[in-house]
């Protein structure tokens, strides 16, 4: 069996750990080194790309429910609005903060924010309708400090500035690539123009002439949102590289 | 810049004539087909239908045509029925043989299942529509996509009721990588013949098509009424078949016979008018009678279903024998008989 010992030291070594020990044990009684942020007085740092509280754009939303479907905890349900569109409200009692949602929806309607800080009087209220997304909430403040966390080889040191952190995220949209819709098997196109229907952008269009309906995407006005190829009960509108 | 060439961004439609002008596709269906009693419930039209609006509750309709309906047209390109060419007779065949599979327990000898599940192993389908039940025989479709999932004992077997096979395959092509296989009565092997007329899709995807020999099929409430009647406990209830003219209800304690005649009163008006007896456009047609009791009599028509009954000869998953058409010309005449009952177009 391996036995542990005390490692062997020279005197020399032990008068060398003693004295930092008791360096440290000085500095501590003076300036106590914690890793506690002062809550509210002082608020932590967090990155831009911190996963909080939502906000939604619904001129960016194309209604395409993407969100809805993508979300694991089931938080987000389609609710329609007055203009007969469908945008998402969230049930934080649900809500993971996984953000899916923020990666899946193509206009970028939804995005993050730094407010990690919300309470609710009962579950009820944790149900957030879309209304309440749209506008930045208001926020009592109390922080008059903002805490960085650094970390050297040694330890973990607590940045302190006096800064208040704006809480609202402004992302830059990711580069798109352009897309355009088309049909991939003309044959096999209904005639039903439920595409054009849905189109938002007017991109979609037909001309009944006696027996022959003529379809036409105009590459120009289609944003390649996706919605035609979503709806498409034949399957053969595709997104393409424009 | 050129798009990397995978579409179209302008094509066409060829859509059908009107024959009442100034009414809705839909309304021309109801009226040319539904009305004049010759809808079969194939549900064509409602497997094509891009609004999902035509359903069979209380017969074929579209309650909510007037808000929904695209006027697209599809439903009568697609409607066998829309412009009816009865079909008849024994249809063209490349071998004529009975079967019984020694994988499979089914109706006959399960030839249908063997089919299916023998052009799945193969990979000529990934997906097989099979028309399972629930415990009061209610039909509900099995999308199969594993041999395994036979160990449902429900999803052979024929019950004798309308199936909404063609919905079902709607949704299976959608799904399917390598393709569809599709069993059903001679009305739906039609329909299946003209989605693929009208639409490369479902050229493509479906892949076989097994027709049943068909004398005649019942809506679910009207036979589950006169089984009741007649004192067939559902619950009990294993197997139903129509045999020499008499149907039999086979239970766990017993069975309930009586002449098929009898059904006459609950015969639908579309199979009144229906003269296909051994689904002449299918790949391959199966039923039971032409071979010995056990045994499924099996038209092979087509090189699709050539291929797969020569996979199962290979393989040796059945028994084979010698059918005699000979039995089917009464069931054939029988048929043939109905073409009076077609009412000349409006
Ligand atoms: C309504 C009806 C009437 C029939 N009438 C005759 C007849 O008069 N004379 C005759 O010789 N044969 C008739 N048959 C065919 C016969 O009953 C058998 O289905 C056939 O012999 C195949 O047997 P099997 O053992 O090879 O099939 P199995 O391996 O048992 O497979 C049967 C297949 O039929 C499918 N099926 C069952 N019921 C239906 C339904 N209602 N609609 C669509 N698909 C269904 C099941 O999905 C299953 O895949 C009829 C079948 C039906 C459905
Ligand atoms: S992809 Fe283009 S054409 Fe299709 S719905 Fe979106 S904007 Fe309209
Ligand atoms: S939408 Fe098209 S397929 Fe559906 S009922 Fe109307 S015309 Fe027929
Ligand atoms: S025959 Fe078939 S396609 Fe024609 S109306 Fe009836 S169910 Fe629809």
């Amino acid at each position: 069996m391996k036995k542990v010992t005390v490692p062997e030291q020279s005197l020399g070594e032990k008068v060398v750990k003693h004295a930092a020990a008791i360096r440290v044990a000085m500095k501590e009684s003076v300036y106590p080194l914690t890793a506690t942020v002062f809550y509210p007085r002082e608020r932590k740092k967090m990155p831009d790309n911190f996963r909080g509280y939502l906000m939604f754009d619904p001129d960016k939303c194309i209604s395409c429910w993407e969100c809805a479907f993508v979300c694991p905890a089931n938080a987000i349900q389609m609710k329609e609005a007055p203009n007969k569109r469908y945008y998402p409200t969230v049930d934080y009692g649900k809500c993971i903060f996984c953000h899916f949602c923020v990666d899946s929806c193509s206009g970028g309607a939804l995005k993050t924010t730094k407010i990690h800080d919300v309470a609710y009087k009962d579950m009820g209220e944790m149900l957030t309708l879309t209304e309440e997304m749209i506008e930045e909430p208001e926020i009592i403040r109390e922080d008059k400090k903002l805490v960085e966390y650094e970390i050297d080889e040694q330890d973990l040191h607590l940045k302190r500035t006096r800064e208040v952190d704006t809480l609202f995220v402004e992302v830059t949209p990711p580069v798109e690539i352009p897309m355009v819709s088309q049909c991939i098997e003309p044959g096999s196109c209904l005639g039903c123009r439920i595409c054009e229907e849905m189109c938002e952008s007017g991109a979609i269009s037909s001309i009944i002439e006696r027996q022959v309906i003529k379809m036409a995407i105009d590459r120009d006005k289609c944003t390649g949102c996706g919605l035609c190829v979503k709806e498409c009960s034949m399957q053969i509108l595709r997104l393409v590289r424009k | 810049m050129a798009a990397i060439a995978i579409g179209e961004s302008e094509w066409e439609v060829a859509i059908p004539e009107k024959p009442l002008k100034d009414k809705l596709y839909f309304e021309n269906l109801k009226a040319k087909v539904i009305d004049t009693n010759l809808c079969s419930r194939c549900l064509t039209c409602a497997c094509i239908c891009p609004v999902d609006g035509i359903t069979a509750v209380d017969g074929v309709d579209f309650p909510d045509y007037e808000a929904k309906c695209t006027d697209c047209g599809a439903c009568v390109r697609v409607c066998p029925r829309f412009v009816y060419e009865p079909k008849s007779g024994l249809g063209s065949y490349i071998e004529f043989i009975a079967g019984r599979s020694k994988r499979f327990a089914g109706q006959d000898g399960a030839m249908v299942t063997e089919l299916l599940v023998s052009a799945m192993e193969m990979g000529m389908i990934d997906r097989g529509l099979f028309a399972g039940r629930d415990e009061k025989w209610a039909i509900e479709m099995f999308h199969v996509r594993d041999p395994q999932q036979l160990a449902i004992t429900t999803l052979g077997g024929t019950k004798y009721t309308f199936a909404d096979v063609l919905p079902a395959l709607k949704k299976a092509v959608r799904f399917t990588k390598r393709g569809v296989g599709v069993v059903g009565t001679p009305c739906i092997v039609s329909g299946v013949r003209k989605l693929q007329q009208e639409f490369p899709i479902f050229r493509e995807k479906v892949k076989l098509v097994v027709g049943l020999f068909c004398t005649e099929n019942f809506h679910y409430e009207d036979i589950s009424r006169y089984l009741k009647e007649k004192g067939v406990d559902f619950d009990k209830l294993i197997k139903t078949d129509i045999t020499k003219g008499k149907f039999i209800a086979t239970m766990t304690d017993g069975e309930v016979k009586f002449k098929v005649k009898e059904l006459e009163e609950i015969l639908p008006s579309g199979c009144n008018v229906c003269t296909d007896f051994t689904a002449v456009e299918s790949d391959a047609s199966v039923g039971s009678v032409g071979s010995a009791p056990g045994f499924s009599t099996v038209a092979v028509r087509e090189e699709p279903a050539k291929k797969v009954i020569e996979y199962i000869k290979e393989k040796g998953y059945a028994d084979f024998g010698e059918a005699d058409t000979s039995q089917l010309n009464f069931l054939i005449g029988h048929k043939k008989e109905r073409e009076k009952n077609i009412t000349k177009p409006i």
